[in-house]
């Protein structure tokens, strides 16, 4: 069970480079709309800076190399040397895909041959080649303090000057919080501020009253609202705002801005000497301080005597670093799932133990003159139950992770395939937030983005077909994520030419999966379902993203192995949906028990619709399979120790059988077995490599003492009974008559 | 039932020390009993020595794949060597064991009908197999084990008359 520290690292860095992902994207959006948010910059650059620390740790040097690269940039973008255009953004989008690349590579231990870097560490460096900004000192038409400006990091003294090249009018906020809980009053304080304008920098005043209650603060803020705007909007606050003129206007000192003064407003004017605590105050920033006020003013008394002669410009390494340090603060921990699974494990054998102290119990009923303790057992017992039921749900919680992240990958994936295939797609994601099992999640992102390259490559038309057809010239998919039940639905649904089942079904005809009169009748809904059968497409031409005929099968082989179904929906002209349909978790289900021919088998409940007695009189044979009629709906039979292939060793305990309606997405099939033994809830656990090629099951559970029960893997027995392509179905149908 | 088997195959190492004293490079084997011939694998290959839990069959698997059994909540699949040597088959008796050995890429079951000493053969008692049976020979055979009678400070005296057959498990349990 001891953890590599390099899983850690793993999982770590993936989450920066999805982080990265996910800021570019926005950064992406925000400065098409003209409006770049700064700190959204600084956000990557920190990533980007926490990944770089990480992976020399990890002596990953190549991966090293890049990041340092890209950290070069990317400060470059902060500092206002680089402008953030659609070239560089491809560029970074380029270089976090490649930093996914070399992460995978290094993790399954490849040596990590990628061609790439090279070229794009070329691209990366000659992308910062242009020429720094001509500074022409804007500043001094500004009544600021040049003590104020000098102190002032780089990025900051950027900000500064692209509100004032913007016109943004400049304020100086000071403020004044209480020590103990400064960090919550300046969060406020931000929190306000910040809808209306941007806080450039903050600039401790090194002013504090006598008693040391208070804390001062100068906050340097561009905004363009209206004063009174402002004045409200920090209104309870203990703050007076300054309005930081031009020094030819008409007043040239500082003046406070027009419009009544706050009561509290009796401040000296800003002494010059700010560069006080510029080193550490930040930190205060960053770091929530702890709980006691001690240590607080400990660490203030600290900034106002190490106060450095001259200022130092802050080194970025330290912001960053702060920043990691801060994130790694949070209250989460980060857990292997085979921990997860282990604890599962241990469960699962609870429940074991569960079970005897019932049958105990009850075997100690019948004593009556055990009566007390018997009563007392009951209840322990009772209490037992009802924990460890709190325990399996709190276990399963924690596995549960929201789909956003898979979505999150898809949209980048969707960008650049857009992109290679110069067609304009909007990607609309709703319910992100549906939580499934970590591993279904994980299993879930290649399929998911196979959908999503078929949608692009063969589903959204070029443009000149869209304009033909007066469909906006954007294509839109939709993504589209909710709960039903113990299932998760995820839609993906495209706006585009749908599919034409004629075609598919004259090539499922070509290819002998159909006969001519098959053809004919034939609904188109059963047609588009041969688009999942192994080596058909319909496209005549290869293009490199998908419709090599390899992709559809495999999408449902791996939706099938997570226990889920896919199906599909298409209209001409209109577009086409996938339906997926997963379980909530594979870890626990809810099953039922079922006997044939003397062996036991689990079926997940939650693809039973019902169970009922066979009746033999109303089953009928058709193009020799057996089916029956329930509720006026022709349902086909499956006889569970035929498709096995049981031999019985004992006659059958009674003459009834009984019927197990298994529906998923839509299709239906009644098993039929000897015996119910009700229902249980169960820990599925995978089989052996050694029986990966036996279809039909989903794993194995422990059904306590000490004998196992195979789990059917209701999907894959669907497909087995129903599909007509496949000859394997009718096979089974024949054994045994 | 594990603390069971573990006490067993102590029984086991205890035997063989008491008969064999430390000796030059020796390698240990764990000799065994499928049909009538001895077998023997690498010791180091072998976790555990399990009574026979009980057994579910898995329909459609290989024939040599008896089915699967827990072992402490790991799904393990129990192969039966009888049927994977291909020997007649036959159920399983007082005696038979199941091996818990590390295979190719997951731990197996391996069915046996008796488990009967360990060995600690050096190179010397090891003959190549193809040099015994021939070229012919299944490449699930490493070689024939012959051990010796050895006196009180490992010296050899006679040969006996066991012949064992060892086991390669990599190339026995490959697909």
């Amino acid at each position: 069970m001891a953890s590599d520290p390099r899983d850690e690292f793993y999982s770590e860095a993936q989450d920066l480079i999805d982080t990265l992902a996910r800021d570019l994207l926005a950064l992406e959006t925000s400065s098409r709309a003209g409006a770049e948010d700064p700190e959204l910059v600084n956000d990557i650059f920190r990533s980007v800076h926490t990944l770089k620390g990480l992976s020399g740790l990890f002596g990953l040097s190549r991966l090293g190399t890049l990041t340092h690269e890209l950290e070069n940039r990317l400060d470059d973008m902060r500092m206002g040397r680089l402008a953030v255009s659609a070239g560089v953004l491809d560029v970074l989008f380029k270089a976090v895909e490649l930093l996914g690349r070399m992460l995978a590579s290094a993790r399954r231990g490849e040596a990590d041959d990628d061609t790439e870097l090279p070229s794009l560490l070329s691209t990366l460096k000659s992308a910062g080649a242009a020429p720094p900004q001509k500074a022409d000192d804007e500043l001094n038409a500004f009544d600021l303090d040049p003590d104020i400006v000098r102190v002032l990091t780089e990025a900051e003294e950027h900000r500064l000057r692209t509100n004032v090249r913007n016109g943004t009018p400049l304020y100086r906020i000071r403020a004044r919080f209480p020590i103990d809980r400064i960090d919550k009053a300046l969060d406020e304080l931000k929190q306000r501020a910040k809808p209306l304008g941007e806080i450039i920098a903050y600039l401790p005043t090194g002013d504090l009253p006598a008693d040391g209650t208070l804390f001062e603060l100068d906050l340097l803020y561009a905004s363009a609202a209206p004063v009174e705007q402002l004045r409200n909007r920090l209104d309870g606050q203990d703050a007076t705002i300054h309005r930081i003129l031009r020094k030819n206007a008409a007043s040239h000192t500082s003046v406070p801005a027009a419009g009544p003064q706050p009561v509290n407003a009796v401040v000296p004017p800003p002494p010059a000497t700010p560069r006080e605590g510029r080193e550490s105050v930040p930190l205060s920033l960053d770091k929530p301080f702890g709980d006691s006020s001690t240590g607080e003013r400990a660490a203030l008394q600290e900034v106002k005597n190490s106060a450095p002669k001259t200022p130092v410009p802050p080194k970025p390494e330290d912001e960053t670093s702060r920043a990691a340090l801060a994130g790694r603060m949070s209250h989460t921990v980060r857990v292997d799932i085979r921990r997860l699974d282990h604890l599962m494990n241990v469960l699962g054998e609870l429940a074991i133990v569960r079970g005897s102290l019932a049958r105990l119990t009850d075997r100690l009923r019948q004593h009556t003159a055990f009566r007390d303790l018997t009563a007392e057992l009951h209840r322990l017992h009772r209490a037992f139950d009802r924990n460890l039921a709190e325990m399996q749900s709190g276990i399963l919680e924690v596995r549960m992770v929201p789909l956003g992240q898979v979505f999150e990958r898809l949209a980048r994936a969707v960008r650049q395939i857009a992109r290679q295939n110069d067609k304009e797609i909007r990607l609309v994601v709703t319910g992100a937030e549906t939580e499934v099992d970590k591993l279904i999640v994980e299993e879930l992102s290649d399929p998911l983005l196979h959908i999503v390259r078929n949608s692009i490559d063969h589903g959204i038309e070029p443009h000149a077909a869209r304009a033909a057809q007066g469909k906006p010239m954007e294509g839109t998919i939709a993504l589209n994520a909710y709960q039903a039940g113990n299932h998760v639905i995820i839609e993906i649904e495209d706006d585009g030419a749908g599919v034409e089942h004629e075609r598919v079904v004259a090539t499922a005809v070509r290819k002998g999966l159909l006969t001519e009169d098959q053809a004919r009748d034939i609904s188109p809904r059963d047609a588009i379902n041969f688009l999942f059968l192994p080596g058909f497409s319909t496209r005549e031409s290869v293009t490199d993203l998908s419709g090599r005929g390899v992709g559809l099968d495999v999408v449902k082989t791996n939706i099938a192995r997570l226990g889920g179904v896919v199906d599909v929906q298409s209209e001409r002209g209109i577009g086409t949906k996938f339906t997926i349909t997963l379980p909530i978790t594979l870890a626990i289900l809810r099953a039922l028990l079922l006997g044939v021919a003397g062996r036991t088998y689990a079926l997940p409940l939650s693809s039973v619709a019902e169970a009922t007695v066979l009746d033999t009189r109303a089953v009928r044979t058709v193009e020799g399979r057996e089916v029956t009629s329930l509720r006026g709906e022709t349902l086909p039979l499956c006889r569970l120790d035929r498709l096995f292939s049981h031999e019985r060793v004992a006659p059958k305990p009674s003459n009834r059988s009984f019927v197990v309606v298994v529906a998923l997405g839509g299709r239906r099939v009644g098993i039929v077995v000897d015996e119910l033994f009700g229902q249980q809830d169960i820990v599925i656990k995978a089989l052996g490599p050694s029986l990966a090629s036996v279809r039909g099951f989903a794993g194995a559970t422990d059904l306590g003492d000490q004998r196992v029960g195979l789990v059917l893997d209701a999907a894959a027995l669907l497909d087995e009974v129903l599909s007509s392509g496949d000859r394997r179905g009718a096979e089974a149908f024949s054994v045994g008559r | 039932m594990s603390d069971a088997s573990r006490r067993e195959l102590g029984t086991v190492r205890a035997g063989r020390s008491r008969v064999l004293p430390s000796g030059e490079d020796r390698e240990e084997y764990l000799g065994f009993r499928a049909e009538k011939e001895m077998f023997a694998v690498s010791l180091a290959l072998v976790r555990e020595i399990l009574k026979p839990p009980p057994i579910t069959e898995v329909p459609r698997a290989r024939r040599d794949i008896l089915g699967i059994v827990s072992v402490r909540g790991q799904i393990t699949t129990v192969i039966d060597l009888r049927r994977r040597l291909g020997l007649f088959a036959s159920p399983p008796t007082v005696s038979s064991r199941v091996l818990l050995v590390q295979g190719n890429d997951e731990v197996l079951g391996l069915l046996v009908d008796e488990v009967t000493q360990v060995y600690r053969l050096s190179p010397l008692e090891i003959e190549p197999a193809t040099s015994v049976l021939g070229a012919n020979v299944g490449s699930h055979v490493a070689g024939i084990g012959r051990p010796r009678i050895r006196g009180l400070r490992g010296e050899v005296q006679s040969a006996t008359e066991e012949v064992l057959i060892l086991l390669d498990l990599a190339a026995l349990l490959s697909t």
